[in-house]
């Protein structure tokens, strides 16, 4: 007993005495990243882009400075920045990363941009990009990688798991399913099993349907970019599944102009709308997707009564559905930036997987690297094989086709134009 | 109460205190906190006052250009012109820009193009609306933070709408004057140091970012607290509207996940901006809790517990140490009262037993006589046994005290002879007492004590030693280190049944008595060397003993004793020639030694038939012995024969003195007829030496009274002072039986009331009882020496059982002439009346 109180006693002290050391302040090292340059080096970093909020990037910063407290890091978003980034790049403020974009490649304006890039895949920097999924990496025409993706972006739909557990329904993963499912949707009284933000032929995001669809059906015919670009009469059956599909859905009254056209926006709305909790499946981009979590708290209705949801891939055919894996930022390093060392350390930290995925997570965007699963509104696109993913750089796929499909697609849906006539519109625009 | 709930008591204790500290300290630590979030907010207050004043001079320079070009009526390159002179501040640049084109000149040419000074706001947004830059001099109308579409440097602008005069006639634009954000960043400090970790903002009345500090994140204030902080939408606008309608400060969680302090305050002239401070709560609050002080505090109350569980521990043992020795005392105590119930029994019941015999056998004198000296016998036993008892009792009790007074040594050995004698002669011990160069009589010590510590030793040496065995004892004075002191060595050596090594360790204690089938018989308390040692050890003394078992005892007594003041007169005696005979060498050689000091030649003879040689040798030479002292037992020739044959052979008329070891009446009458003129006993001191050689040469003539003569003390007339009825007929009928008349006075005050009225020399002394009724015998004593008349010198004996030396001490200091103990031994009594009927007649 004696022995029992003293060893108490003794506690009490150890705990006292344990509690006077001073709190250390430790530099952490991030799991899988370690440190090439001295911690306590002193500099700042700047990375300059479009984005009004980049919270994700920031909470990057955050991470890193664990490591190398000292390094002030900084987002800043330029005005008018695809005009002014090649001026920011020549200035005595110039930035350290900055965000690009594939489409910059072949574009005169954006050379001097291009030719601020540092080489990424040069080995001295030691960056592993193997995490990347290749597809999203994009190289110039001598091979060199001027930019790696932060986020990646796709086309699907969002759906109401619970829903479909309530209803005893399983998420569609072909065509025909889907049109099985939203027959029985319909049944059960849903007004538009399907819904999409249709707005105007610019802002619709019909095309997060037809897209996939139309890429699995250039994917699957290669010489069917070239017939669309030259505008090849017969690139009409090109673009025919998307616009079918497409009016199958209008036609089974399984996507309801009316009901669709009470969103607003794109976006916010359109996140809003799906909250509600009766939308069984709402088309939309992942950057729509990249709203969800902020506005989980701002939807009354889904405060009330909250459920899971997931980003599900469009279902394209009998056999299944395509990822049309396309990037959504991109980091590019000046090369003649101050501070460069330290630049290059800090790209190495952000393209580690885990911080990508981090990056990924906090943005609800697509992560770029190979692990799919770990966001779970994401993982139903882990399950598509390899063999239907398809990447920009696969298909070749063009800005001004997209536009001509979006177009092709709301003329369908919105302006009563037929299957055909819409095709016909389709190849007859000039796309060169 | 238990040990382990004092711990727990403890213990709880501690965790009460470390409680009190820890929660005093966060007290603290929240009042401190609390007191820097508010300098933290006044500070934010400051600044937006500075921030204000800046901003409003910024505008004003704004103001004044425009005043300038609106009333000077310039072209727009004319005002351009205009304001590129008017800088005074190379980082500062201005744009002037047509509002219907949103194109305009730059007072800075493009960074690629020095000729070039065209500018465009076209894409930038900022100019679509143009309603927020209200009339000059009203407010200030401050853009936020763009991009510089000339350098794509981050800046921020003050603007005035203005007119210019262009050939197609006057055109709205706009004045941008552009403050880079780097710019802003230097001079925008805050003005604390204690709050260096400060950012601020300045928001609009949408949230939006103005000017951004770095840990402020997203492009919306209100967006940035919601990404980290959890709400419901009214929570939100609540928030919202506390920071864009009043000042104050909200918490809040930044992009780390960490607590920090926003203030915010309204910039006034701006109209619905805010500026807003960040600090992570950490920064204020350094020290909530100091860990330090609990440290010492837990430490310190360890180290207090441990010593005080230390000190818990040593005080049992040591209250365990007292309960043993208190069990020990009392198991002694029993078996003490036990013991003394056995040994007050013992002589108890011869008493009564043999009086019961004596009462049935009166018709036999004989048997009642035996039984009487049988009870005399237990009796003084018995008074030993509670003397001792006493004595111990006050030596354990730490009471006993010495009461020194000045005391003759010789009588103290004459008494201690005479004591040991009846035993001596009873047993038929050789009993021999050996003076060694005691030169001076009179000493300053507890006389009483002393005698105990004597009688004691050779009392038990007698007592243990068989009939016919020897005892020995030799006084001897020495030098002594300490000043003013003689040392006295008394060693008693007896040829008794020795002590086994186990005994003698434990002798010393309280009724031990050596257990020995010859010592069976032997009565004794076994007090008597416990005392003895205690006694010692008071005085300063040593005792030691060397035994063996059926060998004999020797027992070694050392005391320093102080020298009295009063000694005897030089003692000389006249030249002459003294023959000293016996056959013990020791006390011819010290006798030798004492006559000489005394100033005669001494000659020594150790024989009977040697000395007679001697004195036949004197006479044929002419020459006589003045004096010849003979031993009494001699080997050869005893010392009755060697007188006669003196006598007959040699001197008729020498004087003869013969030395006996005690008693000498049983050989007084054949020594007397053989021709010997005196006797002296041993041992020889030179004082008894000096006055009875004197005596015999007739210097100063002294007869030997016989023991029986009680003639000189007839007839006196006692008044005694006595309570009890039994003690005064005990005394009375005592007295009577020598002739000696006695009245009685009933308690102290009678006495003094008979004293008062006594006429002169009616009572020769009284005898003083010390308890008793209405006055006791001290205060009585006192009263008696008050008074006027011849009463006042009586003597006054103390006759009490009050029997300690203290009270001796209380009743000579009280006036008292002397103290008698009771039981009273009529012999002491009347060497008493003896003492003071002589102590009268000198006077």
């Amino acid at each position: 007993m004696k022995r029992f109180f003293l060893m108490i006693a003794l506690a009490v002290m150890c705990f006292s005495l344990g509690a006077c050391g001073a709190k250390k302040t430790e530099v952490k090292e991030e799991a899988g990243f370690k440190p090439k340059l001295d911690t306590k080096t002193a500099c700042e970093i700047k990375v300059t882009g479009n984005y009004n909020n980049f919270e994700a990037l920031e909470a990057a910063f955050d991470n890193f400075n664990l490591i190398y407290p000292n390094v002030v890091l900084s987002y800043v978003k330029l005005d008018d920045y695809n005009n002014i980034i090649g001026t920011a790049l020549e200035s005595n403020d110039a930035p350290n990363i900055y965000i690009t974009y594939s489409w910059m490649y072949g574009k005169d304006r954006y050379k001097a941009c291009l030719d601020h890039a540092e080489d990424l895949s040069d080995e001295k920097l030691g960056l592993n990009i193997d995490g990347i999924r290749p597809g999203l990496i994009s190289r110039g025409s001598s091979g060199k990688v001027d930019m790696l993706p932060v986020f990646a972006t796709t086309q699907g739909m969002l759906v109401n798991d619970d829903l479909f557990k309530k209803e005893g329904l399983k998420v569609p993963q072909t065509y025909p399913e889907l049109l099985n499912v939203c027959r029985e949707l319909k049944e059960k009284g849903y007004t538009s099993p399907v819904m999409c933000y249709p707005g105007d032929a610019k802002s619709s995001n019909l095309s997060a349907f037809g897209l996939p669809i139309f890429c699995g059906t250039i994917y699957q015919n290669p010489e069917a970019m070239g017939k669309i670009i030259r505008s090849d009469p017969e690139a009409v059956e090109y673009v025919r599944p998307a616009l079918e599909r497409l009016q199958e859905l209008i036609e089974n009254d399984y996507l309801n102009l009316e009901e669709c056209r009470k969103m607003t926006d794109n976006y916010n709305s359109v996140i809003l709308r799906f909250f509600e909790g009766d939308v069984p499946m709402m088309i939309c981009f992942g950057d729509t997707v990249s709203g969800t979590r902020k506005r989980e708290s701002q939807s009354e209705a889904f405060a009330a009564n909250p459920f899971s949801y997931s980003f599900a891939p469009i279902p394209a055919d009998e056999t299944g559905a395509y990822f049309y894996d396309t990037t959504n930022v991109q980091f590019s390093v000046n090369k003649n930036c101050e501070n460069l060392e330290m630049t290059n350390e800090f790209m190495r930290f952000l393209m580690s997987g885990q911080e990508l995925n981090k990056l990924a997570q906090i943005k609800r965007l697509l992560t770029v690297t190979k692990d799919l699963t770990f966001d779970s509104v994401y993982s139903p696109f882990a399950s598509i094989p390899e063999s239907r993913i398809i990447s920009e750089e696969g298909i070749q796929m063009k800005d001004e086709v997209v536009v001509r499909l979006r177009e092709a697609l709301y003329a369908v849906w919105c302006e009563g134009m037929s299957v055909d006539e819409a095709a016909l519109k389709f190849v007859s625009q000039d796309a060169r | 109460m238990k040990k382990s709930w004092i711990v727990i008591g403890n213990v709880l204790i501690m965790i009460a205190i470390l409680f009190f500290v820890i929660v005093y300290s966060n007290i603290r630590g929240q009042q401190e906190y609390e007191y820097r979030v508010d300098s933290f907010e006044h500070t934010t207050v400051a600044l937006e006052r500075v921030t204000e004043n800046y901003l409003e001079g910024e505008q004003g320079i704004c103001d004044v250009w425009t005043h300038y070009i609106n009333h000077a009526g310039l072209s727009l390159e004319e005002a351009v012109d205009f304001v590129r002179h008017s800088h005074v501040h190379d980082n500062v640049s201005a744009h002037l820009v047509f509002a219907d084109t949103k194109t305009g000149l730059s007072t800075r040419a493009n960074p690629g193009n020095p000729e070039d000074f065209s500018v465009s706001y076209s894409r930038l947004g900022l100019l679509d609306q143009l309603s927020w830059i209200g009339e000059v001099g009203t407010q200030i109308n401050l853009s936020r933070a763009y991009t510089n579409p000339l350098n794509a440097e981050q800046v921020i602008a003050f603007c005035n709408r203005i007119t210019v005069q262009e050939p197609e006639g006057p055109r709205e634009a706009v004045l941008l004057r552009l403050i880079p954000m780097s710019e802003i960043e230097q001079k925008w400090i805050f003005p604390q140091e204690q709050f260096e970790k400060t950012e601020v903002s300045i928001i609009d009345a949408e949230g939006n970012y103005i000017i951004k500090g770095r840990s402020f994140k997203n492009f919306n204030f209100f967006e940035f607290y919601k990404s980290y902080n959890s709400g419901n939408s009214a929570q939100y606008q609540q928030i919202f509207d506390q920071v864009i309608r009043k000042t104050g400060h909200i918490e809040m969680q930044d992009s780390r996940h960490q607590d920090c302090i926003i203030a915010h305050t309204q910039i006034a002239s701006t109209g619905d901006w805010v500026l807003l401070a960040y600090i992570p709560k950490a920064e204020l609050k350094t020290s909530s809790v100091d860990w330090l002080l609990i440290g010492f505090v837990s430490a310190g109350l360890l180290l207090l517990f441990a010593f005080d569980f230390a000190y818990m521990q040593m005080f049992n043992r040591k209250l365990k140490g007292m309960a043993v020795k208190a069990e020990a005392a009392n198991r002694a105590k029993t078996e003490f009262l036990s013991t003394m119930s056995h040994d007050i029994r013992t002589p108890m019941n011869a008493i009564i037993g043999l009086t019961t015999l004596a009462e049935k056998r009166l018709d036999d004198p004989e048997t009642v006589g035996q039984n009487l000296r049988k009870i005399r016998q237990s009796s003084n036993h018995l008074l030993t046994l509670i003397n001792d008892i006493l004595d111990i009792s006050k030596v354990e009790s730490g009471k006993l005290t010495l009461s020194p007074v000045t005391f003759s040594i010789v009588e103290t050995v004459e008494n201690l002879v005479n004591l040991s004698q009846p035993m001596v002669k009873e047993k038929n011990i050789d009993f021999s007492f050996r003076i060694n160069r005691m030169e001076k009589e009179y000493l300053y010590a507890d006389q009483l004590r002393l005698n105990q510590i004597y009688i004691n030793i050779l009392s038990n040496a007698i007592k243990y030693t068989e009939p016919g065995g020897k005892v020995c004892v030799d006084l001897r004075e020495m030098s002594s280190s300490k000043d003013g002191c003689i040392r006295l060595s008394y060693v008693v050596s007896d040829t008794g049944i020795g002590m086994t090594p186990e005994f003698m360790q434990k002798m010393y204690q309280p009724f031990s008595r050596q257990t020995d089938s010859r010592v069976n018989s032997i009565q004794g308390t076994g007090l008597g060397l416990a005392i003895t040692k205690q006694m010692v050890e008071l005085m300063n003394g040593t005792i030691e003993c060397q035994s063996e078992v059926g060998k004999g005892t020797t027992f070694t007594i050392a005391l320093d004793i102080p020298v009295a003041d009063r000694q005897i007169e030089e003692m000389k005696l006249d030249p002459m020639d003294v023959l000293i005979v016996d056959d013990d060498e020791v006390l011819i050689e010290t006798a030798a030694d004492t006559l000489t000091s005394l100033g005669v030649r001494a000659e020594t003879a150790s024989g009977g038939m040697q000395a007679v040689e001697l004195l036949r040798h004197q006479e044929e030479n002419g020459k006589k012995y003045r004096v010849v002292i003979v031993d009494w037992k001699m080997p050869d020739m005893n010392g009755v024969e060697t007188v006669r044959r003196i006598r007959s052979e040699i001197a008729e008329n020498v004087p003869i003195l013969m030395i006996s070891a005690y008693d000498w009446s049983d050989i007084e009458d054949q020594a007397k007829e053989a021709g010997v003129n005196g006797f002296i006993s041993k041992p020889l001191f030179r004082s008894k030496l000096y006055s009875i050689i004197n005596e015999m040469l007739g210097v100063e003539k002294r007869s030997v009274e016989p023991e029986d003569d009680y003639s000189d003390i007839a007839g006196l007339n006692i008044l005694i002072a006595e309570d009890n009825d039994v003690n005064w007929e005990i005394i009375s009928a005592m007295l009577g039986m020598f002739g000696i008349t006695a009245q009685r006075a009933k308690n102290g005050r009678i006495c003094v009331d008979i004293m008062r009225e006594a006429a002169e020399n009616q009572y020769a002394l009284i005898f003083m009882d010390v308890q008793m009724p209405e006055m006791n015998g001290l205060d009585a004593t006192r009263n008696i020496r008050k008074l006027d008349t011849w009463a006042s010198r009586i003597p006054i004996i103390a006759m009490t059982a009050d029997a300690f030396s203290e009270n001796v001490a209380e009743c000579l200091e009280a006036g008292m002439n002397g103290h008698i103990a009771k039981p009273v031994d009529i012999k002491l009594v009347i060497k008493e009346i003896r003492r003071i009927k002589e102590e009268g007649s000198r006077e």
